[in-house]
């Protein structure tokens, strides 16, 4: 919402600067985001009355203007097509000025003529939208020549940038900010509303049955009709419209008032001014009547072209379904029977309070207007907004709350403007259709509650008593020694006694709410946090010398596919695009993409993990299980001191995935699976186990999804269900240590040839079973194919530790434990002492 | 007999002469044992003198001997304290000698660099948990009941714009609920930790949570997956001052206590009274030389805060009596309050990273200068 201080300020009786206003309001919770200033950058800039215009000597596009400036004539060059005859007013640029754009206006030749100045249209001087021509001032705005336009036209304005949160509902209309600002400045608050018709219809007619009457002019305020010029209603234009309001729970009121013999003119300068800072366009006067209406009182309101109203009459209805109805975006739409609409004999011409039907509506032709003033249910507009995607500046207050008290107000005001600006002549009454009352809210409050909530004994029931009834409130004694609060209507927020206390901390400022601080009773049964548990896992994975990555959860379903993970995924309803539809299943997809991008920017190694949630569907309550997962990759060549090494292989991956488990405490090992996730290489990959429960898998990408992915590299990837680790984390002691051994070891390799499918594992597992309880440890050294070695064999070097934990040990003990190892090897694995 | 005698003193004074002088002579160690070989060595020329120890007179035998052996210890002494000085000049070489070149690269295992957005989600927690917080979590696939419903949003209200929420389709293929509380949403904020807690176990409690949370925005500034820690404290007589007072602590513990925190009043349905607490601009700093010419010229040019000065960190308040209604608690015996607080625009401020897409893009050259 934008606000204009000056408006504010003849609204408000204020005098605060905008700096002050903006800085009160921010601290009263109606923050200010940014202050725009008007009529800066207009020196030299000056009416001028146009005396002479003749046609350029060479140039049939220009045209030679004698102006006088208030001291004497010069004459400009002048390339627009709207040069007014001699007499008019336009606005004169004097040589030396800058305008706000930055162009500097300096005296000069155009095709051989010197121009001494320019004429700017609105847009060149920054205070209108319209660059069709120069600006040309009617007969209504004041300045002699020579007066500064800033002075003359009343150009100097500060608008407010409101970030308004959804309950201040009050504010979203000057007269709201008005009162709220009076509130906060602590002073009394009055506003100067015209709310006068100059022209009523010299017939009082009546309200037809089962409606009210509701007169334009408010009797024993002082004002009465004499004021007014009354004028002879038109021959056939009804001077009241039957109004029904069968959907009664959608729409509480709805008034309707005639206005005849409307001019549609375009706005008076003044008029479009303002809406133009305030970012509005100008449509025409009454368009714009209703506009500035609901940038006053934040009440929206709608002008029908009467005469378009088939069967003069307005049924506020539900739709049918499949019902349609051109809108003024220039669109068409099917309704449902969800949608309130305004409907005629013939159907919808309006969505009620959304937008206006283009069939009804006002235009250059019109004579006769039907003023809508109405308070609309704020859930039905906010659905029927949303259900058909038109957010307007009328929806967007009738879902917040307009005042329901406000409506004859904003009839009033509409008509004094209409007939004013317009030239119209108002109705005496409206038809005032009233399907339900909406009552004032009363709330109880104790001022003990509201000390105690906020924490402050200093606030004595004066100064909340003082704050309340500033913000509208009325207070009666309530129960004991509480107050009953009534709320005003234009506070649909105010429900409950924590509301009202929110009000004296918010209007007294939050910087006087004192600091008080208390220490939260620690839980003696609170267990570990996983969130720290997780972070023992990270910390070993960025030991490991993995980056971590944080990617989005949510990808396309190609992406899945992909990566050759589950398909089987959580997917959103409402995704912003394709890319991001689909809660991931696995982490492979993410890191792979950070694979991809490493490559396109040639740097085509390294490390990432990440640990983040998988998404399974299941059957809980939400239809989903999370699961939190550590994924890691390497890709590309392994670190040498200088240079690279050879390309990472499966066993870069195994080694992470020992060392993270070796720093965490926890012992994982890699055993053959049979089956392997689609993702990975069918030959160069295992399981992991944890304490010999599957966890999770690791080894060389499938070489199908390498190529799918367009990689240059083969990355090696793991991916484990961290909850099962979390689980022994929390469970896991402190290391245990042994005592060291008292007697020296005996180390013997051992250089054996085998097939090549007999299996480290297979051979380590016979050493340290045909050598117990002697060996202990049993460490491969050397691994070796090619010549001298037939094909198919392999050659294994052993490094084989021998020790006796209560006595030396001899070699005679060592030599036949060594032989004893070697015959089985050789008679059960095929094993030949390597020559 | 005497020709014996004469040959062998001879030879003792020959080797005992200018013993020093030729191992002095030697350049390095292998010419030294060379010429110390020469003397003493198995074909030296002591060992060849002390052949003739049988064909000496019995009665100088012994004389004769200790002389030898006098000559010999002579020798070794000589020999020793050459190769010393010879291994003291090699030292000495070397350490005066041309410098091995430091800025070749150390030989090291790299620790990777840990990610903005968790390290911050880290230090934040570590500041709520010294404050008597405890550290728990939920999940990112919500009833929207939990997200919404029970935290006070009524339906169909502007409040669920400042949301905007994605809605898990359910598993014939349409959205769960149309959008009701029984809808499934990716929550929207990590606020609903406060349901679950509260239906959980009963106050009081202090609790803090960080996860990635989901919003329906995709723009220069905003992610549609960001990060978010929330918290909320349960007791009784629990204030407005006691949040204020508690989140102050947070933040300047967190940011520096020179840095100003600014409070004021917001809305969120969750909480009443609401509010916002801001820090002063960590980029221009602006309470550094306040009121200064050179204090308005930095935060004039300052992009962070938009010239104002401040940063929004915090989003607060007490909390509602419909929370604790739709869990419940007791609003007239428990008090509490609760916040939520952006984990990305901190880590951007603390890292320096103008764009945040540089936080999800995870690309290697942004993650190897962490
Ligand atoms: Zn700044």
């Amino acid at each position: 919402m934008k606000a204009s201080c000056k408006w504010l300020r003849e609204l408000g009786g204020l005098d605060a600067s905008a700096d002050e206003m903006a800085a009160r309001l921010t601290r009263a919770g109606i923050e200010v985001e940014a202050i725009e200033r008007f009529g800066r950058g207009l020196d030299r800039v000056v009416i001028a009355e146009v005396r002479a215009k003749r046609a350029h000597p060479s140039r049939d596009k220009l045209t030679l203007v004698t102006v006088f400036d208030g001291k004497g004539t010069r004459e400009i060059v002048c390339g627009a097509p709207n040069v007014p005859a001699p007499g008019a007013r336009v606005v004169l640029v004097e040589v030396g000025a800058t305008l706000p754009g930055g162009l500097a206006i300096e005296a000069r030749e155009v095709a051989g003529v010197r121009s001494e100045g320019m004429l700017a249209s609105e847009k060149e001087l920054g205070i209108g939208p319209d660059h069709e021509g120069i600006l040309v001032l009617g007969d209504d705005e004041l300045g002699k020549p020579g007066t500064p336009i800033v002075a003359a036209l009343d150009l100097e304005d500060e608008v407010l940038h409101l970030s308004l949160t959804p309950n201040r509902a009050d504010c979203q209309g000057h007269l709201g900010v008005a009162r709220e600002l009076a509130a906060l400045f602590g002073k009394p608050f009055a506003p100067r509303l015209t709310l006068l018709p100059s022209k009523l219809l010299s017939v009082l007619p009546e309200a037809p049955l089962g409606t009210r009457a509701l007169p334009v002019i408010e009797s024993g305020n002082g004002h009465s009709g004499e004021t007014a010029s009354l004028v002879a209603p038109v021959e056939g234009v009804p001077m009241t419209v039957p109004i029904r309001i069968p959907a009664a729970d959608r729409c509480a009121r709805y008034v309707g008032t005639v206005l005849q013999r409307v001019a549609m003119a375009p706005s008076p300068f003044w008029l479009r001014y303002r809406l133009h800072v305030l970012g509005q366009r100008s449509i025409d006067r009454v368009v714009d009547v209703t506009n500035l209406v609901l940038l006053e009182l934040g009440h929206p309101i709608h002008a029908f072209d009467l005469d378009r109203l088939d069967g003069h009459r307005i049924d506020v209805r539900l739709a049918r379904a499949g019902e349609r109805i051109a809108l003024l975006d220039g669109t068409e739409r099917t309704l449902t029977e969800d949608d309130l609409v305004i409907a005629d004999a013939r159907g919808p011409v309006a969505l009620a309070g959304v937008m206006g039907g283009s069939e009804s509506a006002v235009r250059a032709s019109t004579r006769n207007v039907l003023l809508e003033v109405a308070w609309f249910d704020p859930r039905s507009v906010r659905r029927t907004s949303r259900r058909h995607g038109i957010h307007t500046e009328s929806s967007h207050r009738f879902e917040r709350g307009v005042d329901p008290a406000g409506v004859a107000l904003a009839q009033r005001r509409a008509a004094s403007l209409l007939t004013t600006l317009a030239d119209a002549v108002c109705a005496p009454i409206g038809v005032d259709a009233e399907a339900r009352r909406i009552a004032h809210a009363t709330v109880s409050l104790e001022p003990d509650y509201v000390r105690a909530a906020i924490g402050d004994p200093s606030i004595t029931d004066t100064d909340a008593r003082t704050i309340l009834e500033g913000l509208g409130c009325a207070i009666s004694p309530g129960e004991h020694s509480g107050w009953r609060v009534t709320v005003p209507t234009h506070r649909p927020d105010l429900t409950r006694a924590i509301d009202l206390v929110e009000e004296v901390a918010r209007v007294r400022g939050y910087d006087r709410v004192p600091t008080l601080l208390l220490r939260p009773e620690p839980r003696p049964d609170a267990g570990p946090s996983r969130a720290l548990l997780v972070r023992q896992v990270r910390r070993a994975a960025l030991a490991a010398g993995h980056h971590e990555a944080v990617n989005f959860t949510f990808l396309s379903a190609a992406d899945l596919s992909r990566a050759r993970v589950s398909t089987d995924a959580v997917a959103l309803a409402n995704p912003l695009s394709e890319e991001r539809s689909v809660m991931r299943t696995s982490l492979v997809p993410g890191l792979l993409a950070n694979v991809s991008r490493a490559e396109r920017h040639q740097r085509p190694r390294g490390r990432i993990f990440e640990i983040g949630r998988r998404y399974l569907p299941s059957a809980g309550p939400t239809g989903a299980e999370e699961r939190l997962t550590l994924s890691l990759v390497a890709f590309g060549t392994r670190d040498e001191w200088l240079g690279e090494g050879p390309s990472v292989d499966f066993y870069d991956g195994k080694g992470a995935v020992e060392r993270i488990f070796d720093a965490l405490g926890l012992s994982a090992a890699a055993h053959v699976a049979d089956a392997l996730p689609g993702w990975l290489h069918p030959r160069r990959a295992a399981e992991v186990r944890l304490a010999g429960t599957p966890i999770g898998h690791v080894g060389e990408i499938h070489p199908d999804v390498a190529d799918a992915h367009a990689l240059a590299t083969r990355p090696i990837l793991a991916e484990l269900d961290l909850a099962l680790v979390l689980d022994a984390l929390a469970a896991r002691g402190p290391r245990q240590v042994r005592a060291l051994p008292r007697f020296g070891a005996v180390v013997r390799d051992l250089a054996i040839v085998l097939a090549d499918d007999v299996t480290l594992a297979r051979v380590e597992a016979l050493v340290r079973e045909t050598g117990a309880p002697l060996v202990e440890d049993v460490q491969l050294f050397d691994l070796y194919r090619g010549k001298p070695i037939a094909d198919g064999q392999k050659s294994f070097a052993l490094r084989i530790t021998y020790r006796d934990a209560d006595a030396t040990l001899t070699d005679a003990r060592v030599d036949e434990a060594h032989g004893r190892i070697l015959a089985r090897a050789a008679s059960e694995l095929g094993a030949q002492l390597r020559g | 007999m005497t020709d014996a005698v004469q040959e062998f003193e001879a030879g003792l004074a020959r080797l005992g002469g200018d013993v020093t002088a030729t191992f002095e002579a030697c350049a390095d160690e292998q010419a030294l044992r060379a010429a110390n070989a020469k003397l003493v060595g198995p074909s030296g020329e002591l060992t060849g003198l002390l052949k003739l120890m049988p064909k000496l007179p019995g009665d100088r035998r012994k004389e004769l001997g200790q002389r030898a052996n006098q000559v010999k210890q002579a020798i070794q002494t000589a020999f020793d304290a050459r190769l010393a000085a010879i291994a003291r000049a090699l030292r000495e070489a070397e350490l005066s000698g041309p410098r091995i070149d430091v800025s070749l690269p150390g030989r090291a295992v790299r620790p990777g660099g840990q990610h903005p957005i968790t390290k911050t989600i880290e230090e934040l927690l570590d500041v709520f948990a010294s404050l008597g917080f405890e550290i728990s979590e939920s999940r990112e696939i919500e009833l929207a009941e939990y997200n919404f419903g029970r935290l006070g949003f009524p339906p169909d209200h502007p409040a669920t714009d400042m949301q905007d929420s994605f809605f898990v389709k359910g598993r014939t293929g349409t959205q769960v609920g149309g959008g009701g509380d029984e809808a499934v949403v990716l929550r929207t904020h990590a606020t609903a930790i406060q349901v679950h807690e509260m239906l959980a176990r009963k106050p009081p409690m202090a609790v803090v949570a960080a996860g990635t949370v989901y919003r329906r925005d995709d723009d220069a500034t905003h992610s549609p997956m960001f990060h978010q820690i929330d918290g909320f404290l349960v007791d009784k007589n629990v204030s407005f001052a006691h949040l204020k007072g508690v989140l102050t602590t947070f933040l300047k513990r967190t940011f520096g206590a020179e840095v100003p925190v600014r409070f004021r009043p917001s809305y969120f349905p969750f909480v009443e009274p609401g509010g916002e607490l801001d820090i002063g601009c960590t980029f221009c700093r602006p309470w550094v030389g306040a009121g200064s010419d050179a204090q308005r010229a930095r935060t004039d040019a300052c992009r962070t805060c938009k010239q104002t000065g401040w940063i929004e960190v915090l989003g607060c308040g007490s909390i509602h009596p419909v929370v604790f209604e739709s869990c419940g608690v007791d609003p007239a015996e428990w008090s509490g309050f609760a916040w939520g607080m952006g984990i990305d625009r901190i880590a951007m401020l603390r890292h320096g990273i103008r764009d945040i897409r540089m936080l999800y893009d995870n690309d290697i050259r942004f993650l190897d200068q962490l």
